[in-house]
């Protein structure tokens, strides 16, 4: 008896010792920064989630890339939805929701090349194995304060992971001479340490830090440091294995773009569809409704105005490529329409325009695309050789060198009269005839021949905002001879997006820009 | 080995000593009770200060070996323990007295037990009687309107196995769950049992009496015990109960040629020309969906004991098919308790517990996620064109054949599969052991899991939903445990004129949660259903992960009683635990109450009128566990990048750490008064609280975006609520005699509450609408005002043409008929900017009023609930508004025309595309016959002859009568919303009204036989 309450004593008092936890917690399935960073493969995770912020639909997938389209001469709006609206307009609002969507999407990339550069201090091995992957990250960061610099002006420059809140909730915008001193201490940097070349031109190399430093400083208006980044391109052109692509068609086909030697810096969309819209909405966004191309056609949009086409030298290969006049469009029956531009509204739908429609992003769009050409394997440009012979060429103008600035420029009109393979937009194969148009320029280059080369080469690569930003030239280009007739609310203080209203009521230290 | 182990094994040393000395013979007797002279059986009959005794038999009788001088102590439970001295009889027959005090309510607390007139808190008690007064799955439905402060309401209406949400005095959370702490049998955090198997139920309701349960205490606790045996005669118990059910409500919507000319009306003010084209078909879509639904309940339990041993066990089966057809549930549940006095001192038990649940769920509610509100049969039915057969010329099923496309809703009901089976475990097993006279320590040890399996197949036979990808399955597991182990000493003593008693231990508990899921798109059969994953053409992610947390606590508790007068009750428990954040891994929450039973002074004390007055106040402070494990830490976020044409994984930075991240804490401070008037004739108590939550968890809490973190969200303790409110109870004997008796119980809460901080104590928005209505916010949490508000449009009527009336506007190319809102922004135009408060889903009051009458053998009860002053916003009546396909027959007769222009309904096919505006907000107060029954307790004469204790029948209908005058379906609703989770009750989304299930109407048949 005596020995069974003992045993069920002991079994009572056993039961009390059960637990006793130090209450730390450790996760498992969960990714934590403590410990993460080991090898030069891991900063590469932390560079990679840098790259693909700006393939998202927040940034460059649509809602940027349409931003800078529409707030352009070359594209207007089809379509009443306010957002859109007020950038093509220029009446932006402090609330505008593309805006709100690519601030933080930018910042989420900023934040990811943080990540990798501090994860890289973790990294005990030797600089020339860990540098060279820790500079692909300081090159997204000049990437895109390079442009958040360019939508905002000043705005909050982070260049550390941040930890306390309180702190950085309440910091200032640090002024636009200091950021840019940041970007090109970044590109810099990248520079020094990027190899050569890359496995794909998605993964920044000693090209792109260094074309991206011309345009900084061209940007900028450090005219003869611009001209001397883009020589050193150039004349570099052989080890960075980069040029001219034979056939301007190759630079807007999906299928062959990625052994194209032109791109120099792309965001590459091959065969990628991630959750949360990580990936490409340009070809619908500017694609033809009822367009028999893409099952579903496009969602109209974006379009040039009529005046874009008929502006430009039917001669020019690069209109054939950057336009669409023709189609096949199914109406409100089904029935299947090959019709020119004119009869573009034959699909019925209201927002349908009989103008030719950006022809770039639909024609070629990759197998792997879906409905509407969602999804796209396209590379886009961020940066090719042939916008760094253009700023060669303009900088060449400011610094008096006439000889440089029309050998570059030539060299671009050179390609764009080679004509090649391609296709019209109701999918009829064809080869456009090699052509006098555009001569060659001759005598003396301005600045503006220069900047009226980048808006037809670069059509629609969402370089002619910068460009009129940079220039100031919105009072000319938005005026009642503009492509798209008067922007009457254009004033100078469009040149800056406003930050989102939102950022600062939650930072009150921030300011607005002027005009908002 | 410890100072007080040895102690201990002393005692234990001389328990085992038996005395043997002296004579003894065989004594024998009966024992009886006072009133009618019944055997008692199973009464305990002791030797004092010995270890012999016996128990008396099924007809009172006992015999026992005895000497001279020995003490018989005969006791049983509910009667006063009366002792006999043996001289040197041979018969000792006793007759046993009912103890007045005994029967006075015993109510359960944490840790222990209080008669109900020692009470310092504000607790509830809800008895078996009410808990079994109609068939529920949950025992939790059947708290709706029992008791003051506490608001029940399904998530989803008469779905059959729908979760049911409790919420005690108000939402004490905005971000974090308003759900009370469940105790089963002194488990924390156990699922609730089966009601037929609960003896009692506490609801605490003040911070005197949850704070003991610490930080997880600020939403009220409910402590459930259940059954146990007696010991005596062997009782088995049967119920049975089948019960028929229909849709309490249906719309009265178009026909199909009332449609066609609903549709030619639309083109004629959208200026088509061409003519609708009717369909051949006439169907009633609603009727399609709906059907008679039954639910059958049987159980069956033994118990009994000996004076040693007492057990209690029972098995139950549950079965319903819903009101929607392919919707029901089937349960097994099985419950055993088992308790043994092992010796004087000694005493282990176990409590075991197990189900299995089958649910067989139709697609309702609509979240969006599906194509357009495909998922949602419900509100599909609803506006269906109802010109369309259910297949087509090929036999395929038809789809919507304007507006949005979307499957058939009978096909969705009768091809969709979707099934989940939760298996429920719980063991706990204790002992209590005696260590001194006026000391107990007790410990127990217990385990419980969940297991939840749902599979949802959605065939190719779904036209829209399914059909391109020739079937989606996907099947998740979710499995939860959690360990406790409790240990803790209670000390009771008196101290002159008072008793103290005091309680202290330590807990410790571990939950670990997993997951994991997987899908395919595309079979070659849909007879694989989800059990051929394997078989997809198209493998979706998988996912899975793991969640573990652990609390360990110490805790402790003060009652001193002084001459049964002053009441002081002091509580503390200290939290630790591994989701809370660096900073604050522990917590202690404390609380004091008193009380003054003013009925006991002398100058009340023979007042015949006033026969108990108590007077209570408490103040204390509580913890809502609102932070989830691994929430504070700093996290990556796992993304996927292009890299070289492969999909590679990349990271970013989700969070930084928030080591300051604390919990959520409630000040409570509660007053309340029992007053007992004509010795028990009406008995009324009074509460009034105020609760001030500080800290409240707060997401997107004004972390600038330039952060970069993919969780926007970023927590911070910057919000604060305030609750206050009243509660009454009233409970009257208005009629007593031996035939005929009459009683009423009444109860009566009102709540405000009210924002008092957020951060910036800027607006937050929150919508509520299914995200295809493409509205962006619905409501508001705004400080200074009740939480939940609805957001959008003021309507101000039907624009009539020529001016516009001051202040208002249409939206942008308004023409006449079209609805005219109030211009806010004196913009001229509706804009975003429009938008204000329109609607307040709160309810003033909440109330219950049950009357029970008896004659002779037969008892009516009827009980109505009710709910006045909420507001509900219709979102049913925007989709059916919209103009894609049907309507309801009073919006198309009543919309306005050139020629019926005098009415408050725009015309059809206006300008407006799904705005939240006022017009759709509607008053949801109602008044509900929740329970009528009639039960019939067979004579004993005649039952005796059957060799049977009790037989009992009763018919029962359960909301037979609605009085609102709510437009909808039915003015309980509950829709998750957009980004809701049908699982959790949103503190901020409520009072939404689209494609709920329906409430039934049921009427039941029960038959109990005791023997």
């Amino acid at each position: 008896m005596k020995t069974t309450y003992k045993y069920l004593f002991l079994l009572l008092m056993s039961l009390s010792i059960v637990g006793c936890s130090d209450l730390v917690e450790e996760p498992e399935g969960l990714l934590a920064p403590d410990g993460f960073f080991n090898t030069p493969k891991d900063i590469q995770t932390a560079v990679d989630g840098a790259l693909t912020h700006a393939i998202n639909e927040k940034f460059w997938g649509r809602k940027l890339s349409i931003a800078l389209m529409l707030r352009s001469d070359m594209v207007n709006l089809n379509s009443t939805e306010t957002r859109r609206m007020e950038h093509n307009s220029l009446t932006t609002l402090t609330n505008n929701g593309m805006i709100s969507e690519f601030w933080l999407k930018t910042y989420q990339g900023i934040a990811a090349a943080n990540l990798a550069i501090d994860g890289a201090s973790y990294v005990d091995v030797a600089e020339n194995l860990k540098n060279p992957v820790t500079a692909q990250a300081y090159f997204m960061r000049a990437f895109y304060y390079f442009h958040l610099v360019r939508q905002f002006g000043a705005v909050p420059y982070i260049d550390a992971p941040l930890t306390d809140a309180v702190a950085a909730g309440s910091i200032s915008r640090t002024p636009v001479d200091e950021v840019y001193a940041n970007i090109i201490s970044d590109l810099e940097y990248a520079k020094t340490w990027l190899p050569n070349t890359q496995s794909s031109r998605a993964i920044p190399a000693k090209s792109a830090a260094s074309s991206y430093l011309a345009l900084v400083h061209l940007t900028m208006g450090e005219y003869q440091k611009a001209f001397d980044e883009a020589k050193d391109v150039i004349n570099k052109k052989v080890t960075y294995n980069v040029g001219l692509d034979a056939n301007f068609q190759n630079l807007f086909n999906a299928e062959v773009i990625d052994s194209s030697i032109e791109p120099i810096f792309a965001l590459d969309y091959n065969n990628f569809e991630a959750p949360n819209n990580g990936y490409d909405q340009i070809a619908p966004m500017v694609g033809i409704r009822g367009d028999q191309r893409g099952s579903g056609g496009g969602w109209s949009v974006g379009s040039p105005t009529l005046a874009v086409y008929t502006s430009w030298d039917a001669g020019d290969y690069r209109r054939a490529v950057s336009l669409d006049d023709r189609a096949n469009i199914a109406d409100a029956s089904k029935v299947v329409h090959t019709v020119d531009y004119t009869q573009f509204d034959v699909s019925g739908h209201k927002f349908a325009q009989n103008t030719p429609y950006i022809a770039k992003y639909m024609r070629y769009p990759g197998a792997f695309a879906r409905g509407s050409a969602r999804a796209t394997s396209h590379n886009y440009s961020m940066m090719r050789y042939a916008e760094v012979l253009l700023i060669a060429s303009e900088a060449a103008v400011e610094i008096g060198d006439n000889g440089s600035a029309l050998m570059y420029l030539n060299e671009v009109r050179a390609r764009a009269r080679m004509g090649g393979a391609t296709k019209t937009g109701a999918d009829e194969e064809y080869t456009f005839a090699a052509s006098t148009i555009p001569a060659d320029h001759t005598g003396t280059v301005t600045v503006n021949d220069v900047l009226e080369e980048r808006r037809l080469e670069l059509a629609f690569e969402c370089k002619r905002w910068y460009d009129i930003a940079r220039r100031k030239i919105g009072a000319t280009v938005f005026s009642a001879s503009g492509f798209e007739g008067a922007k009457s609310d254009f004033s100078a203080d469009d040149y800056l997006m406003p930050l989102p209203a939102d950022e600062i009521e939650r930072n009150p230290n921030l300011t607005q820009n002027p005009g908002y | 080995m410890s100072q007080k182990t040895k102690l201990i094994l002393v005692f234990m040393f001389f328990c085992g000593i038996g005395i043997y000395a002296q004579e003894s013979y065989l004594l024998k007797g009966t024992v009886a009770s006072a009133v009618e002279n019944i055997p008692l059986p199973g009464v305990n009959v002791v030797i004092s200060n010995s270890s012999s005794g016996a128990s008396t038999d099924f007809d009172g009788n006992y015999q026992i070996q005895v000497k001279k001088g020995d003490v018989l102590s005969f006791s049983y439970l509910g009667f006063v323990t009366k002792s006999v001295t043996i001289s040197n009889q041979k018969t000792v027959n006793v007759v046993l007295v009912e103890d007045a005090n005994s029967l006075e309510e015993i109510v359960v607390v944490g840790y222990g037990s209080r008669k109900k007139s020692d009470i310092t808190g504000a607790v509830s008690s809800v008895t078996a009687d009410e808990l079994n007064a109609f068939p529920v799955l949950n025992a939790a439905q059947a708290l709706q309107g029992r008791a003051a402060g506490v608001v029940v309401q399904s998530n989803n209406g008469g779905e059959p196995g729908a979760p049911i949400s409790i919420k005690i005095r108000g939402n004490t959370s905005i971000r974090a769950s308003s759900a009370p702490l469940i105790v089963v049998d002194g488990f924390v955090g156990a699922s609730m049992p089966q009601a037929n198997d609960i003896k009692s139920l506490e609801i605490l309701k003040d911070a005197s009496a949850t704070a003991i349960y610490g930080s997880r205490g600020s939403n009220g606790v409910v402590m459930v015990t259940t059954k146990k045996g007696k010991s005596g005669k062997l009782v088995v118990e049967l119920n049975t109960t089948f019960a028929v059910q229909n849709t309490a409500n249906k719309l009265d919507l178009l026909n199909a040629d009332e449609f066609a000319d609903y549709q030619n009306q639309i083109r004629v003010n959208q200026g088509i020309a061409s003519a609708y084209v009717q369909g051949s078909a006439n169907t009633d879509w609603q009727d399609l969906i709906y059907t008679a639904g039954n639910t059958t309940n049987h159980q069956i339990s033994f118990s009994g004991g000996t004076e040693k041993v007492n057990f209690y066990a029972s098995a139950n089966y549950f079965e319903q098919d819903g009101i929607l057809v392919n919707s029901g549930f089937e349960r097994m549940t099985f419950l055993s308790n088992l308790d043994a006095q092992v010796t004087d001192k000694l005493k282990l038990g176990m409590n075991l517990f197990g189900s299995r649940g089958t649910k067989n769920g139709v697609a309702t509610q609509s979240n969006g996620s599906v194509t357009v509100g495909g998922d949602d049969v419900i509100s599909i039915a609803m506006r269906f064109a109802p010109d369309v057969d259910i297949t087509d010329a090929n036999g395929a099923f038809t789809t919507n054949t304007i507006g949005d496309p979307v499957d058939n809703p009978y096909a969705v009901a009768t091809e969709r599969k979707d099934e989940t089976k939760t298996d429920n475990f719980r063991a706990n097993f204790y002992g209590s052991y005696d260590i001194l006279e006026n000391l107990t320590f007790k410990s127990t040890l217990g385990f419980s899991t969940k297991n939840q399996t749902r599979g949802i197949y959605q065939p190719s036979t779904l036209i829209i939903t399914s059909s391109a990808e020739g079937g989606k399955a996907s099947m998740g597991n979710y499995r939860t445990t959690n360990v406790l182990n409790e240990n803790y000493l209670t000390y009771k003593k008196e101290i002159g004129k008072g008793t103290l008693t005091l309680l202290g231990g330590a807990s410790y508990q571990k939950n670990v949660a997993e997951y994991f899921s997987a899908a395919g798109n595309g079979f070659i059969s849909d007879s694989f259903s989800y059990y051929a994953l394997d078989k997809a053409t198209t493998l979706l992610q998988p996912a899975s992960y793991l969640q573990e947390y652990e609390i360990q606590s110490v805790f402790g508790r003060v009652n001193y009683d002084f001459n049964d007068k002053y009441l002081i009750t002091a509580t503390v428990r200290r939290d630790g635990a591994s989701n809370f954040a660096a900073n604050h891994k522990y917590a202690t929450f404390p609380s004091a109450a008193l009380g003054w039973k003013v009925s006991n002074e002398e100058f009340l004390k023979d007042n015949e009128a006033i026969t108990n007055l108590k007077l209570r106040a408490s103040y204390g402070v509580t913890g809502n566990p609102s932070i989830a494990p691994y929430e504070s830490l700093a996290r990556l976020s796992s993304l996927y990048a292009s890299s070289n044409g492969q999909t590679v994984n990349a990271i970013s930075t989700d969070q930084a750490a928030n080591p300051n991240l604390k919990w959520e804490s409630s000040y409570q401070a509660n007053f309340g008064v029992d007053l007992g008037l004509y010795n028990g004739k009406a008995t009324i108590s009074l509460d009034y609280y105020n609760i001030d939550t500080k800290d409240l968890i707060l997401s997107n809490a004004g972390i600038p975006e330039y952060f970069g973190n993919i969780n926007t969200g970023s927590l911070a303790n910057l919000g604060e609520i305030n609750n206050s409110g009243f509660e009454i109870s009233l409970n009257t004997r208005n009629i007593s005699n031996d035939n005929f008796s009459w009683n009423t119980d009444f109860n009566l809460s009102a709540n405000k509450n009210k924002v008092v901080a957020l951060v910036n104590d800027a607006d937050v928005f929150n919508n509520g609408a299914p995200s295809y209505f493409s509205v962006d916010r619905s409501n508001i949490l705004r400080v200074g005002e009740e939480v939940g508000l609805f957001w959008g449009y003021e309507y101000a009527g039907v624009y009539q043409g020529g001016a516009l009336p001051a202040g208002t506007a249409t939206i942008a190319g308004g023409v006449a008929g079209d609805p005219l809102f109030s211009d806010l922004d004196a913009s001229g135009d509706i804009g975003a900017d429009d938008r204000t408060i329109i609607g307040n889903p709160n309810a003033d009051y909440t109330f219950g009023i049950t009357n029970n009458f008896s004659y002779k053998n037969f008892d009516l009860s009827i009980f109505f609930q009710g709910s006045q002053g909420g507001e509900i916003f219709n979102m049913t009546n925007v989709q059916l508004n919209n103009g894609d396909a049907n309507t309801t027959r009073d919006y198309f007769n009543s919309a306005w025309t050139p020629t019926n222009t005098d009415t408050n309904s725009p015309r059809v096919g206006n300008n407006s595309n799904r705005e939240i505006s006022s017009r759709f907000v509607e008053d949801g107060s109602y008044v509900r016959l929740k329970n009528i029954a009639v039960g019939y307790n067979f004579p004993n004469e005649v039952i005796k002859k059957l060799g049977l204790d009790n037989v009992r029948l009763s018919v029962s209908a359960q909301n037979l009568l609605t009085f609102t005058n709510y437009s909808g379906l039915d003015p309980e609703v509950n829709y998750a919303g957009a980004a809701g989770d049908n699982n959790t009750s949103s503190n901020t989304v409520q009072g939404f009204d689209f494609g709920n299930y329906p409430t039934v109407k049921s009427v039941n048949f029960s038959l109990n036989i005791k023997f």
